[in-house]
């Protein structure tokens, strides 16, 4: 089970989805959805103790199975995107470099994928032939086979279209074990490029907000980036990770925590692309919580930085790799960012996701 | 962004940082009465670059922090009914009721829905006859002329099944509360830009004059809100009390006549609860008789929920720059955004939750700070 | 309640019933309600827009010369601290100086 629920919509045509930081309810909220804490205290609360294991226990993107000599990695995802379709992409995109890219953060090698899918009566053939077609080709230019799946039919006003679960299962290998744990003082954080393209881009699309703006998603199989970086670099690639729901600011907070150790970031140094900035000025966003779906976090030894960077930029994925900080002993957990007039904040976890606002 | 990016100028901001300090022989005490100028104080760290002189008390500006509990409960009611669609400004959705908040409604079934414009709510009643749409008309001075189209294009287009919860607050009473407290610590304002963008600042003047503070009209970036500063401290040090206006770009000192006219005509001035503060006399808006079909707490019959606020928050006195966050024995203990006593913890400008995003605040050493879903897993290791 | 930001009218229609328009923030189109500024905008201005309302139009003349004025506010200090020093070119900025105290 990934602990990083990937859920972008909101319900039939009901608007964004919301953060919820009151005291505990009796059921399900939005919130619980987000990737923020209170998806971390569901997992923990409710999940962890009654599927007892170290290996569930470790909480990663993905787990780490022993078979017989060989380590494989699994990984499991499911998405429940609204609308199906939006600039840059689709949900069938997404499942397939989804699942791909958590089995790639663990440093291992893809095998293959299942998915299984939820239709809802009524979801037009054309629609879903369209989205069948991206993961096809998602798939087939990854190389990773699509080897076994299945199919259930929900009535009508119960699966926004479309819902799709894929997993993935690679090849882990000794000598390449990035993990949110291993971040040590001194390390670098880089990015692989501008942040904040695809929630902006579902935002635009999404009723209640109706802007346009030139702004794509950008899914993508960050695979190859990975392999560069482990050809270059090996074991200096301490962590890796994807940031989607909650934006790189809550995955570097989840790190920072793992690790304990303090991040700290450069504000001029983050790539925000003009029209993501513009929206998330026109909403009261702040792009470091806003979700990516073809960015990585690389957390490298100081000495692997250039060879990193280079690595990275060497494919047109990673072409606008930075760092964009360090990492420092204390404090421990926190995330904190420099601004360009020298003062600084906390970056913290999100309750739930972030709400624009008009204050 | 034109007209945006050039007020975020590092270079220039620290020109003026510099022009403060070394203009300030003692130490000022000066208070924004405005969530955007709060977050950007905050977001900025602008008090940490000026702490030696000029202390910033983050003043009563934000409106999710100041809507009365009674009205989110009233929300919450209304959020229920089956009937209802309830639609607000993203704001106001984290903010806790008496007994829980618009998520959990959600959560029972209970049609919520975030809207960037009040039009948009509208346009939603519109399209869904059959049930009612209601706006929670929240804000300030600033936002009064949008909520007072929307209810005039509801009437105009004959639109009956959309109404309007209305908790508008304005400023200058806030202000003159302040000022009259007797441990009043407050020496200058800057003034909310956009709320005067609206109102001008000609009611700013006998404020100025009656308590001998200056006032600076500033609008909400980096170089501005530093650039009143600046003004106000100069006024300060040469013992001047007079409304200044730093953000001339948008501001008149009539303010938008045509949104001043608008929003006489469909609100009138009412007293108003203030979540923590407790009732300012004329503080509020209220809508007229004309509309009173598109009120929502008469069309509903909201008067019987009421509610009060719990004594352990102490959020009043944070309002009111009495006490600072760091002050209040809940305060990161009891009381954090995740799990907030009151507004101020919840809402980004909220005071209490600019102290949390200030890293001297925290003692992040304390584990149940270091959130994720692998800190119990680390704290097991013990790191 | 104060999120306004400023973007460029780039069309204007609806005058016969509720002036509106189309608002471009830097590469962000939404459209924007115009009554509040009907009598005066024009394709091409900018105005300060909140909750999908223009509030105002951007003095563009106040906004040059106030800014022009701070950037001198700016070049005057350095000349200050070059004539104290006696001479030589502006040093490079060091961060640590203007941080916290």
């Amino acid at each position: 089970m990934s602990g990083d629920d990937r859920r972008s919509g909101g319900i039939g045509t009901t608007g964004l989805v919301c953060p919820a930081p009151a005291p505990e309810g009796d059921r399900v909220v939005l919130g619980h959805g987000s990737g923020g804490k209170l998806s971390a205290r569901l997992l923990r609360d409710r999940f962890l103790p009654r599927f007892d294991n170290p290996v569930l226990a470790a909480l990663g993107d993905g787990a780490a199975v022993r078979v017989g000599s060989e380590s494989l990695a699994i990984s499991t995802d499911t998405f429940v995107v609204s609308p199906l379709e939006f600039p840059g992409g689709d949900i069938g995109l997404l499942a397939v470099h989804g699942t791909l890219n958590d089995v790639a953060m663990m440093g291992a090698e893809p095998i293959c994928l299942s998915a299984g899918f939820v239709l809802e009566e009524g979801l037009p053939f054309d629609v879903l032939d369209r989205v069948l077609d991206s993961m096809a080709a998602a798939a087939g230019e990854a190389g990773v086979p699509l080897v076994t799946g299945d199919t259930k039919v929900v009535e009508r006003g119960k699966a926004d279209g479309l819902y799709v679960n894929t997993t993935g299962l690679g090849r882990l290998r000794a000598e390449f074990r990035p993990g949110p744990a291993r971040a040590r003082p001194g390390d670098v954080v880089l990015v692989s490029g501008p942040v904040g393209r695809h929630g902006i881009a579902i935002m635009a699309v999404r009723e209640g907000l109706a802007f346009e703006a030139e702004v794509e998603s950008d899914t993508a199989n960050l695979g190859p980036l990975v392999e560069r970086l482990r050809g270059r670099c090996g074991d200096a690639v301490r962590v890796l990770r994807d940031p989607t729901r909650g934006g790189v600011a809550s995955a570097l907070n989840e790190i920072a925590s793992a690790s304990r150790v303090a991040i700290q970031l450069d504000e001029g140094a983050l790539p925000v692309p003009g029209a993501v900035a513009a929206a998330c000025e026109m909403l009261g966003l702040d792009p470091l919580y806003v979700a990516n779906e073809g960015v990585l976090v690389a957390i490298v030894a100081p000495e692997a930085v250039e060879a990193a960077l280079a690595a990275l930029r060497d494919h047109p994925t990673g072409a606008g790799a930075v760092k964009i900080g360090d990492v420092r002993d204390r404090p421990a957990g926190m995330v904190s960012l420099r601004t360009a007039l020298g003062g600084s904040r906390v970056v913290d976890m999100l309750p739930g996701d972030q709400l624009p606002r008009i204050c | 962004m034109k007209y945006l990016s050039e007020y975020r100028d590092p270079e220039l901001a620290r020109t003026l940082v510099e022009r403060i300090r070394a203009r300030a022989t003692r130490r000022w005490t000066l208070m924004e009465v405005c969530g955007g100028q709060t977050h950007t104080i905050v977001k900025q760290g602008i008090s940490e670059v000026l702490e030696d002189a000029v202390e910033m008390i983050h003043g009563p500006g934000c409106p999710v922090c100041v809507t009365p509990l009674e009205q989110i409960d009233r929300a919450l009611h209304l959020a229920l009914r089956p009937d209802v669609i309830f639609t607000s400004f993203g704001d106001m959705l984290r903010v806790p009721g008496s007994e829980c908040d618009l998520f959990q409604v959600r959560a029972r079934g209970g049609q919520v829905r975030v809207v960037y414009s009040p039009l948009d709510a509208l346009e939603l009643a519109r399209r869904t006859p059959d049930r009612e749409v209601v706006f929670f008309a929240v804000g300030f001075e600033t936002t009064a002329p949008a909520n007072a189209m929307a209810v005039w294009r509801a009437r105009e287009l004959g639109v009956e099944n959309f109404s309007v919860l209305v908790s508008h607050v304005t400023v200058p009473p806030a202000m003159t509360a302040i000022l009259e407290s007797p441990d009043n610590r407050v020496q200058g304002f800057l003034a909310a830009g956009h709320v005067c963008t609206v109102m001008g600042w000609e009611e700013y003047e006998p404020i100025a004059a009656r308590y001998g503070v200056p006032i600076v009209v500033t609008g909400f970036e980096p170089v501005d809100i530093l650039e009143g500063i600046a003004m106000a401290v100069s006024q300060l040090e040469e013992g001047r009390h007079e409304v200044e206006n730093q953000y001339a770009r948008s501001v008149r000192r009539t303010g938008n006549g045509p949104a001043r006219e608008l929003v006489e005509r469909v609100f009138r001035l009412v007293d108003r609860q203030w979540r923590g503060i407790g009732e300012i006399p004329m503080s509020g808006l209220g809508l007229r008789e004309a509309f009173a079909p598109w009120d929502a707490e008469r069309k509903f019959g909201l008067d019987h929920i009421r509610a009060t606020e719990p004594a352990e928050c102490r959020a009043g006195d944070v309002l009111r720059g009495r006490i600072k966050p760091v002050e209040c024995a809940a305060f990161g203990t009891a009381c954090t955004p995740e799990r907030p006593l009151g507004a101020p913890m919840v809402s980004s400008e909220g005071a209490c939750a600019a102290y949390w995003a200030s890293a001297r605040y925290r003692d992040a050493a304390r584990p149940e700070d270091v959130e994720g879903p692998l800190a119990a897993d680390a704290a097991e290791r013990g790191a | 309640m104060c999120l306004g930001i400023p973007g460029r009218i780039v069309e204007r229609y609806g005058d016969e019933d509720l002036p509106m328009g189309i608002v471009d923030f830097g590469g962000v189109r939404r459209e924007v309600c115009l009554a509040y500024v009907a009598d005066e905008a024009e394709v091409g201005d900018y105005a300060i827009v909140h909750v999908g309302f223009a509030i105002s139009l951007v003095d563009e003349e106040e906004a040059k010369r106030t800014y022009e004025a701070l950037k001198e506010l700016d070049q005057l200090d350095e000349l200050e601290w070059m004539t104290e020093i006696g001479s030589g070119p502006s040093p490079a900025v060091d961060g640590d100086a203007e941080g916290a105290a």
